[in-house]
């Protein structure tokens, strides 16, 4: 590369003027997303809290604090049973209707627009409306099902209830992120490989488990771990709908964090779970990377 | 009884797109039948509606004595090689070549037993464990071919399976595609825009244009006596000469085909075939093969220049201007040699000659000598 720079004055210049031109929305993204990164990075082997502002080091301790915490394994606890129901019905919901729509040859357009719109919704939006949606007393679910003598249900107030109701609201607000990219794998399949397998006699759902899924691998192992990655994150539903509660029944880790930090007023701490949640996320995400580049 | 009867098929896609019109065909049982013709004349549509993989519009599918216009293709027995192969891509050909088998829940050593039969036959034993992306372009032919044979249909339909080979490639396939029928003695329909595959291939052609059968016989029948000017100029390369021209009165009662300066004196033979066209206009076939650089028995002579002259090998393709513009491919043989530009004496055999209506464009029938 080098040589080529010494032989290639005009790739040179080139090269520096995309460096210009990039240069201040690349200042931008370092202040805004390195930088907290690399604070939070020290914060959490400080021990700061905003009752005890100070920098004094503290190693490890404050990870070490983390996972004595009684809540944290919880948490924990909570957010991946969380993580593993969203993605798993919403991937079952999202490939059943991405089938349906691959075959259908009207008014896609229309079907497509109209199972996209939640997912265009703000997720504070989303979970205000919903919070409203599912009061026990003024809320129009309630009223519905009333209609039809069943008995109101408390959907953010029972521990029991809470957390699936939370899963609900984000499968109704995310399932459209797996249906568009599950239909756009579906359609690029070749054409084909199908006919021949008719002819070869396969039944539909054969064809489907011989050579729909198998073909479709990639869309779907790529397709699931996005979704993964933003499932970990979750924090809008639950910061407007059940603040965690009740008792810790909703308390994914985003929010634990938030907890520990502006309640906890432990920002060391707090500090040092994110990193943890960090180091998972950028797990996942170089998993993914090298998944795709294999595919290439 | 695998004979395949068309009565009355008619393919149209909506609004109005007639894909294929009015088929009449009947595929006897064991015959190697070539459906020739140019791209989008209708053959393709006609082997997919054999197949069931597109919808009849109108008219009656026969297999044996079934009706089977509304038997689902996985149920018609029949195998279908693709002119993209349509191999399944993420299995190895051993899958590949056993999937129709283990789909009907065959017994293990029976798949292992046919699959390796027929990769016998087909030179593919080496590739069994290989995926098609590993695979040449001829071997992924030969595995389509094998998924085919494996499956012991009652029928083969090949859909242009040979387009996308390289022409050495292509030559061996045919022989190969030849001896298998020797072999198997089952029917296969062959889709082609080649006329070489047809002319070698087929036991009968079926040449479509335009969605409808022009003509249907015999590669050398049809080559002989083409039913019209389009099924002479679309076989054999280089096709049919085509000349308009007038029949004039030649001396006593006799009749000549002229163009410009080329007058033909048509064999008494013919004359009663051609009488109703007499002083009027037709439309001259003379094929570039009955066409010769020396005086043959009964040649008619004529003045020509050189065009272009395509030494082959073998052979040696002659492109010659005659008075009036109008260019001739002759058929000479591999001693021939002359410059572009200079004047050439040929002679044509006029028995050879075949007339058209010009108006219906349909050859002037005439008695076989």
């Amino acid at each position: 590369m080098a040589t080529a720079a010494r032989i290639d004055p005009i790739g040179r210049n080139d090269r520096r003027f995309g460096w210009a031109l990039t240069a201040p929305g690349l200042t931008a993204l370092v202040l805004v997303v390195a930088g907290p990164l690399l604070w939070t990075l020290y914060i959490s082997t400080v021990s700061y809290t905003l009752v005890h502002p100070g920098y004094d080091f503290a190693g490890l301790d404050n990870y070490r604090g983390a996972f004595a915490e009684d809540y944290f394994g919880d948490s924990l606890w909570v957010t991946v049973k969380f993580v593993v129901a969203v993605v798993i019905i919403e991937f079952l919901i999202g490939f059943t209707v991405a089938l349906m729509l691959n075959s259908v040859t009207r008014f896609k357009d229309v079907y497509y627009l109209i199972l996209l719109m939640p997912l265009l919704i703000n997720p504070v939006v989303v979970a205000q409306i919903w919070r409203m949606f599912l009061h026990p007393e003024l809320g129009i679910v309630n009223y519905v099902i009333g209609l039809v003598g069943v008995p109101k249900i408390n959907w953010l107030g029972d521990a029991r209830i809470a957390f699936w109701t939370v899963v609900l609201v984000d499968i109704w607000h995310q399932v459209s992120f797996m249906i568009i990219l599950l239909l756009a794998g579906l359609s690029a399949l070749p054409r084909e490989p199908f006919e021949a397998a008719r002819m070869d006699g396969a039944t539909t759902l054969q064809a489907f488990l011989h050579v729909t899924l198998p073909l479709m691998r990639p869309v779907i192992v790529v397709t699931l771990l996005i979704r993964l990655i933003f499932a970990v994150k979750t924090f809008d539903l639950v910061f407007i709908m059940t603040r965690g509660g009740p008792g810790t029944a909703t308390d994914l880790i985003s929010y634990f964090i938030y907890r520990s930090a502006f309640y906890g007023l432990d920002i060391g701490q707090a500090s040092a779970i994110s990193v943890i949640l960090l180091v998972v996320v950028l797990a996942l995400t170089a998993y993914l990377y090298r998944y795709m580049r294999s595919l290439a | 009884m695998a004979d395949i009867n068309l009565i009355s098929v008619n393919k149209t896609y909506p609004p109005d797109v007639k894909a294929v019109e009015d088929v009449n065909l009947h595929i006897k049982d064991g015959e190697f039948m070539i459906l020739l013709g140019p791209s989008g004349c209708g053959k393709s549509t006609t082997l997919r509606m054999i197949a069931g993989l597109e919808s009849i519009t109108s008219g009656d599918l026969y297999l044996g004595d079934k009706r089977i216009n509304d038997v689902d293709p996985r149920d018609r027995n029949l195998a279908i090689v693709f002119q993209n192969y349509a191999l399944y891509p993420h299995m190895t050909v051993r899958a590949n070549l056993s999937f129709g088998l283990r789909l009907r829940r065959q017994p293990r050593a029976t798949i292992e037993k046919r699959v390796g039969e027929v990769a016998e036959m087909l030179g593919i034993r080496d590739l069994l464990n290989r995926k098609p992306a590993a695979l040449s372009g001829g071997q992924r032919q030969r595995v389509a071919l094998g998924r085919a044979l494996v499956r012991d249909p009652v029928a083969f339909l090949l859909d242009e399976p040979l387009s996308n080979l390289d022409a050495k490639l292509r030559a061996g396939m045919r022989t190969e595609l030849i001896k298998l029928h020797q072999q198997l003695g089952r029917t296969i329909v062959h889709v082609t825009h080649d006329q070489v595959e047809a002319m070698t291939m087929g036991q009968r052609i079926c040449i479509m244009k335009d969605g409808r059968i022009v003509q249907v016989g015999p590669p050398l029948e049809v080559y002989r006596n083409p039913v019209n000017t389009f099924v002479a100029g679309f076989l054999a390369s280089p096709p049919m000469n085509l000349l308009q021209a007038r029949l004039e009165p030649d001396g006593p009662g006799g009749l000549a085909a002229v163009h410009d300066g080329l007058r033909i004196a048509i064999p008494s033979a013919y004359m009663q075939a051609y009488a109703a066209f007499a002083g009027k206009p037709v439309i001259l076939g003379i094929r570039p093969e009955d066409m010769y650089d020396e005086p043959v028995m009964g040649g008619v002579p004529f003045e020509a220049r050189i065009v272009t002259v395509e030494a082959l090998g073998p052979e040696t393709i002659l492109v010659a201007g005659i008075d009036g513009g109008s260019e001739l491919s002759a058929r000479l043989g591999r001693g021939f040699a002359a410059r572009p530009g200079s004047p050439q004496r040929l002679y044509v055999d006029p028995w050879q000659v075949q007339l058209f209506d010009p108006e219906t464009t349909l050859a002037i029938p005439r008695p076989q000598i």
